[in-house]
């Protein structure tokens, strides 16, 4: 009967996701973390490059505010960033 | 040629010996003759896991050491032909051995009997390095869990650093009814995230553990659902094409309808 509401439920798009797909998405994401094993200096040099880029076209907030994470979308892994810009430099 | 496998899977508890045990049982079963080495030094379970912790004289560790031969060291299963094990010291720690004394051990063995299999014991330090050490290929084991599934990526990236070829997967204690309902992970979510050829799947069954206290391997039953899915792991490590089925393959509209009501699990055979 369970089975039959949860189903129901899925249907009406309403649903909690099912222990298994959530075990599979930290799964994914607990993988991507294992595998880069970035350390955190590596992880430093990274933001420091992306910024670089990214001041070519922006003007940054605060430097030390920019955030990098990895999240789990759906079934994919994504880079988040969170930089705050202050405005746009470049022309186009 | 003989061939050497070593169980391994990172995580503990997951059922490497139990794998080892059968695997090696359902060889001799076939039979090919093998040894079944037990390489956990210092938590040996293999021995009670076959029922013949009674008949142990010399372990691995007294064959490095040259006290005695390896002949000597090796039990010789009397319920079928062939099963041989090589038990692991119980009071010795795991650096007493090396990878270049498997290496040596293993080459013997292999000139005795078709195939030696390697029950490795849990981790990624020496005694994981000391398993792989002699091994021609790896089988993973692991359970339908986040960490289960996650030591298993590590393992297999361990073992391919060891230039061993792509290691084959048994999803052990895999329980339908729970797969059914949406709580456990099924073979496609596993694989698609472990990417390494499945070569079995075992049923969480209480089999196991009748079997295991009395030192029966499961595969000797037959009627046991758990050891007819060993016999066809058997059959595919010797190298058999035998299915892997999906589903029951009741496909009637009405059965379908059961099944997406919930009100009957598909039963499957693995
Ligand atoms: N398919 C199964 N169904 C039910 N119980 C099982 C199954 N497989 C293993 N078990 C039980 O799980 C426990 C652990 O199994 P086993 O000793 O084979 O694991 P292991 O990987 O060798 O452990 P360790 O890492 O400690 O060496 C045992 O009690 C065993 O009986
Ligand atoms: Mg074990």
């Amino acid at each position: 009967m369970r089975a039959l509401f949860t189903k129901l439920q899925m249907a009406l798009g309403s649903a909690p996701q099912s222990s298994k797909d959530e075990a599979k998405q930290r799964l994914k994401l607990l993988l991507i973390h294992d595998q880069i094993n970035l350390t955190p200096a590596q992880l430093e040099r990274m933001k420091g490059e992306i910024l670089e880029v990214i001041t070519q076209y922006c003007e940054v907030e605060d430097a030390e505010q920019v955030e990098f994470k990895l999240n789990r979308m759906e079934s994919s892994v994504v880079l988040h960033s969170l930089i705050p810009v202050r405005r746009v430099t470049a022309r186009a | 040629m003989a061939e050497c496998i070593v169980v391994t899977s990172g995580k503990g508890g997951v059922g490497k010996t139990t794998t080892s045990a059968n695997l090696a049982a359902g060889i001799a079963l076939s039979g090919k003759t093998v040894a079944v080495v037990d390489a956990d030094i210092g938590l040996r379970n293999l021995d009670v896991v076959l029922g013949l912790e009674n008949r142990i004289v010399y372990d691995l560790v007294q064959v490095v050491e040259g006290e005695c031969r390896l002949k000597q060291a090796l039990i010789r299963d009397k319920r079928v032909e062939g099963l041989f094990l090589l038990p692991a010291a119980q009071t010795r720690d795991k650096q007493s051995v090396s990878p270049d004394d498997m290496r040596r051990l293993v080459k013997d063995l292999k000139e005795m009997h078709d195939y030696v299999i390697i029950d490795c014991p849990a981790g990624i330090e020496q005694g994981f390095k000391n398993s792989v050490a002699g091994a021609d290929r790896a089988i993973v084991v692991t359970t339908p869990e986040v960490s289960a599934i996650r030591d298993a990526d590590r393992i297999i990236g361990l073992v391919e650093a060891h230039e061993l070829p792509e290691p084959q997967l048994i999803i052990n204690r895999y329980q339908t009814a729970m797969v059914e309902r949406g709580d456990m992970m099924n073979r496609e979510d596993i694989l698609e995230i472990l990417a390494i050829p499945l070569i079995g799947i075992v049923p969480d069954h209480s089999d196991i553990i009748v079997s295991t206290n009395r030192g029966q391997p499961v595969v000797f039953d037959e009627k046991s659902p758990v050891g007819q899915a060993y016999r066809r792991i058997t059959d595919r490590v010797m190298g058999l094409e035998v299915e892997i089925p999906e589903f029951d393959t009741n496909q009637s509209v009405w059965s379908m309808f059961k099944r997406w009501m919930g009100l009957q699990p598909a039963r499957e055979v693995v």
